[in-house]
């Protein structure tokens, strides 16, 4: 690895630091362009309801409003959604949560946009409200989805995993630990809101500027709800102010809405959220209820788990049966056991919308499951840290899907670390014996976590790059992965310049462009350090190959001859040739300076009716230590104190990595303490920053993190992934520190304020 | 209705004509294309929007444009010279205080303004004084870490 000049290098900055320092980066909602109209969205005041009236006439008849349109103005209703289609760019017939878009008006100001909205002639009939999963399920429960969808009522589909028969293993275990969690919504709260912006282009087409995750997908989509082929939709990504899985179909209907807007006005339109629109409209992190079976023997050896769970997908399906999916493969955390059964069904209710959030799944699972392992540790009289090293994954072991796991695996060496570093023993003890009515107590808690690398049994996991030598020496970069703030433009870059030898400053790397990167799925799972990494080396080698051919040729020597030192290329004589002249002599050759590669990743398989196969291809792994401080008098705990070690195998770009871990903790500790988007009847209880509160700099203590570097022989030098996995700990070992210090089990995320008498 | 200001933004004079409801963060925005100045949420509940008003940090969604006639207001575009990035600047792409970038301009504000009034602050004080801006990537780790560096090397 010393070799390296730039993968792992501490002194490796962002490629966005400087624009975004000095305010000259761009987002969507600083765009704005000649005779450009402004979008507002008329919204669902009922959870769930029938569309009576919906007249845009007084909205038309009023000054400055241009344009406005409904579902009508769409192909099939503006119909989509993947993997259910279930959705509609504008509400057709039905709202079916409290936010729904249901018409877009378009003005000449912002404030005339908005007088229109309110000019709209609705008439709504309010329908019984499906504000609980499990009265979702009853047979006399009103139906949500839309008539097109095959479901059985409420009940959208059913996840199982089966791998061997625990009810006899459960049946004989000395010791069967069952409880059940309640785990709630969690809003994305990005600093930047939803944000879209359409222009008409001469060929009938549309460019659109949207702060989406996935360009090409909300290229897809509005296409077809359009009417149009997709060259002519052409989506380019502006700055992106922070996503965390929130900003994909929220995204696509309000492209959809400016694109068809600007197609019929003939003028660009831009539509910008208000935060309350935002908390509102957006779908959520889908609340789970997890019950759990875990069995022991007398030694603590974990035998079997059976898990049960109810999955909150609310109005449309979004990415929960996605989600879902993912939960189920982990819902028994990262430990041996002899058998596993999963059930989990995804359930439409009133309750928003639910769909992708940093975690996708396993934040809920594993919260649920290492609450769960904490318990029967308790139960056996065990150190949890010390029950979690004899039961975890150990390379060569079988997953709870019962799948090898070939690669090496840094679980081990995580938990040991955290528990090094935090004074686990000690504090342990010490914490232990604290006087029951002490006024302020402390505890400490534990958990860890497994994750499937990529997409896994999700879909097709594969990413293109493509490379140009320009005229001036430069060389151009494209993938069509993103960055949204998590920085793989600046891993793509890196990536670049390491296999081609070249310095850093040579590669540009271009902004996502739908007309000039190449289709690479989904900006999502963490997938893009590996995947989009992997098309980046791919296709740096096929140019590099073509640039050793010339220096060979410049050299008179074989290309296996070539040294490189720094850009230069020098051969057995031991001239050097520069970056520049090696180019230059390969362009007299003919050679094309242009490369296109593409990766995916090694594939999986996993059959949904037998609930078996082999999920994903590899895992991270990690365990977190948090420390918090209980004030018995006002019922609010502190978090006081969070370790955090994560196997993210060859970590390429370190700051970035430290930031996305500090940042995943930090949401970790809204998750467990404070964030909580509650409906109360399907309605929203929280829809402002007041009330919805995410973690301040003064709510979280010191973190100290680290990566123990594994090496993944099919990732980019080694490297795994980490972006959504380092949340996935801090709720459970938040939760689990509080029951040292409490003595009593909150099975609930956010854990509310426990005042005591 | 229609009222005219006379203030200085980053040290440039400016006389305008502003409506009695326009907030100093449209007017910076919308009038002057001052675009670094963030829309987080224009109910004071994220510090993305923050500027200097003759120094002190302010949501500049909840003060009028008419209320800052006679004041000095300073935006992150005012924050580098002559294309030298200032040492807050260079220290929050140092540290990687900075990554998907929303929050960053209001964080400079409230950071500059912090090491203003006081140059040596602790660990504590710069949380204190961050405690109106909101980060959902980074958990303020690296931010932190910036401010203390460039108060320590000041």
């Amino acid at each position: 690895m010393s070799n390296l000049r730039y993968v792992g290098h501490a002194e490796l900055r962002s490629v966005d630091g400087r624009a975004r320092v000095t305010g000259e980066a761009q987002y969507v909602c600083d765009m704005t362009l000649p005779g450009m109209l402004y979008a507002k969205v008329l919204r669902s005041p009922l959870p769930h309801a029938r569309i009576l009236t919906l007249d845009l006439a007084p909205a038309l008849a009023l000054p400055g409003v241009v344009a406005a349109i409904t579902h009508a103005d769409f192909v099939e209703h503006g119909n989509f959604g993947w993997p259910v289609k279930d959705d509609y760019v504008l509400a057709y017939q039905k709202v079916r949560y409290q936010g729904e878009a249901i018409a877009v008006v378009a003005a000449e100001t912002e404030a005339a946009a908005e007088a229109g909205v309110e000019a709209i002639r609705l008439e709504l009939a309010a329908l019984p409200v499906v504000g609980d999963m499990q009265a979702a399920l009853d047979e006399n429960a009103p139906r949500i989805p839309p008539a097109s969808v095959k479901t059985d009522g409420n009940l959208g589909e059913t996840i199982i995993l089966r791998y061997g028969d625990p009810e006899p293993l459960l049946a004989a275990a000395p010791v069967v630990m069952e409880t059940s969690y309640d785990l709630r919504h969690q809003e994305h709260a990005y600093l930047e809101t939803e944000g879209a912006l359409a222009l008409p282009e001469p060929d009938g087409g549309v460019t659109l500027f949207a702060n989406n995750q996935s360009p090409f997908i909300n290229r897809d989509i509005v296409a077809s709800v359009l009417g149009l082929p997709p060259q002519q939709v052409r989506s380019i990504q502006p700055h992106i102010g922070g996503t965390f899985g929130g900003k994909d179909d929220v995204l696509y209907e309000s492209s959809a809405q400016v694109a068809k807007l600007a197609l019929l006005t003939g003028r660009p339109v831009r539509l910008i959220f208000t935060r309350a629109e935002s908390m509102l409209a957006s779908y959520k992190r889908q609340a789970l209820r997890v019950h759990l079976r875990l069995g022991s023997d007398e030694r603590g050896n974990l035998q079997a788990a059976q898990v049960k769970m109810l999955a909150d997908s609310g109005a449309y399906a979004s990415m929960t049966p996605m989600a879902a999916w993912r939960a189920t493969m982990h819902a028994a955390g990262a430990y041996r056991y002899q058998a596993v059964h999963v059930d989990t069904q995804v359930i439409y209710t009133n309750n928003g919308y639910s769909g992708a959030f940093r975690g996708f799944g396993n934040t809920q699972a594993a919260a649920a499951v290492e609450m769960a392992i904490d318990e029967l540790a308790e139960r056996l009289h065990r150190d949890p840290l010390e029950f979690r090293l004899q039961n975890c994954l150990r390379q060569g072991d079988r997953t709870m899907t019962g799948n090898l796991v070939k690669h090496e695996v840094g679980l081990p060496a995580c938990l040991e670390w955290v528990r090094d570093k935090s004074g686990w023993q000690q504090k342990r003890a010490r914490y232990a014996a604290q006087p029951a009515d002490a006024p302020r107590r402390r505890g400490i808690g534990v958990a860890c976590y497994f994750h499937g690398c990529g997409l896994g049994g999700e879909g097709t996991d594969f990413a293109v790059s493509t490379l140009k030598i320009e005229r001036d020496y430069s060389i151009t970069l494209t993938s069509g992965l993103t960055d949204f703030g998590q920085g793989s433009r600046t891993v793509f870059t890196l990536l670049a310049a390491e296999e081609l030898g070249v310095e850093l400053a040579r590669v540009q790397m271009l902004r996502p462009d739908t007309r000039t990167a190449i289709d690479s799925g989904p900006t999502v799972a963490s997938r893009a350090s590996i995947v989009g990494g992997n098309a980046v080396r791919v296709t740096a080698t096929k140019l590099g190959q073509r640039l050793r051919l010339a220096a060979a040729d410049l050299c008179a020597c074989a290309p296996a001859q070539i040294i490189r030192a720094g850009e230069q290329y020098i051969g057995p004589r031991e001239e050097p040739h520069s970056f520049e002249e090696v180019v230059d002599h390969a362009r007299a050759l003919g050679l094309q300076l242009a490369a296109e590669g593409r990766w995916e990743i090694p594939a999986v398989e996993w059959d949904l009716e037998t609930g078996t196969g082999k999920p994903y291809f590899a895992y991270v792994f990690g365990a977190q230590v948090a420390e918090v401080e209980f004030n018995s008098r006002t019922g609010r705990t502190k978090v006081t104190g969070l370790w955090a070690a994560h196997d993210g195998g060859t970590i390429l770009y370190p700051q970035g990595a430290y930031g996305q871990l500090y940042g995943g903790i930090a949401q970790g500790v809204g998750y467990a303490l404070m964030e909580g988007y509650l409906f109360k009847d399907g309605v929203p209880q929280r829809t402002d920053l007041r009330s919805y509160r995410v973690p301040r700099a003064i709510d979280l203590p010191e973190i100290e993190g680290t990566f123990i570097e594994t090496r993944l022989n099919e990732g980019p030098y080694g490297a795994k992934n980490l972006a959504e996995p380092v949340m996935v700990g801090t709720a459970p070992a938040i939760a689990n520190a509080l029951f040292q210090a409490t003595g009593e089990r909150v099975r609930r995320l956010p854990i509310p304020p426990q005042p005591r008498p | 209705m229609l009222h005219e200001i006379t203030f200085t933004v980053n040290g440039d004079p400016y006389t305008l004509a502003v409506y009695s409801q326009q907030t100093l963060l449209k007017v910076l925005r919308e009038k002057l294309g001052l675009t670094g100045t963030k829309i987080g949420c224009e109910n004071g509940e994220c510090g993305a929007c923050t500027v200097l008003w003759d120094g002190e940090p302010v949501n500049s969604c909840l003060v009028l444009a008419v209320e800052a006639n006679g004041h000095a207001i300073e935006t992150v575009e005012g924050m580098s010279v002559g294309g030298e990035l200032h040492p807050l600047q260079k220290a929050f792409i140092e540290h990687n205080a900075v990554q998907c970038g929303f929050c960053t301009p209001g964080m400079l504000m409230s950071a500059k303004s912090l090491l203003a009034r006081n140059p040596q602050p602790t660990e504590l004080e710069v949380r204190e004084a961050l405690v109106g801006n909101l980060c959902r990537c980074t958990g303020y780790v690296r931010i932190v870490d910036a401010v203390l560096d460039v108060a320590k090397n000041q």
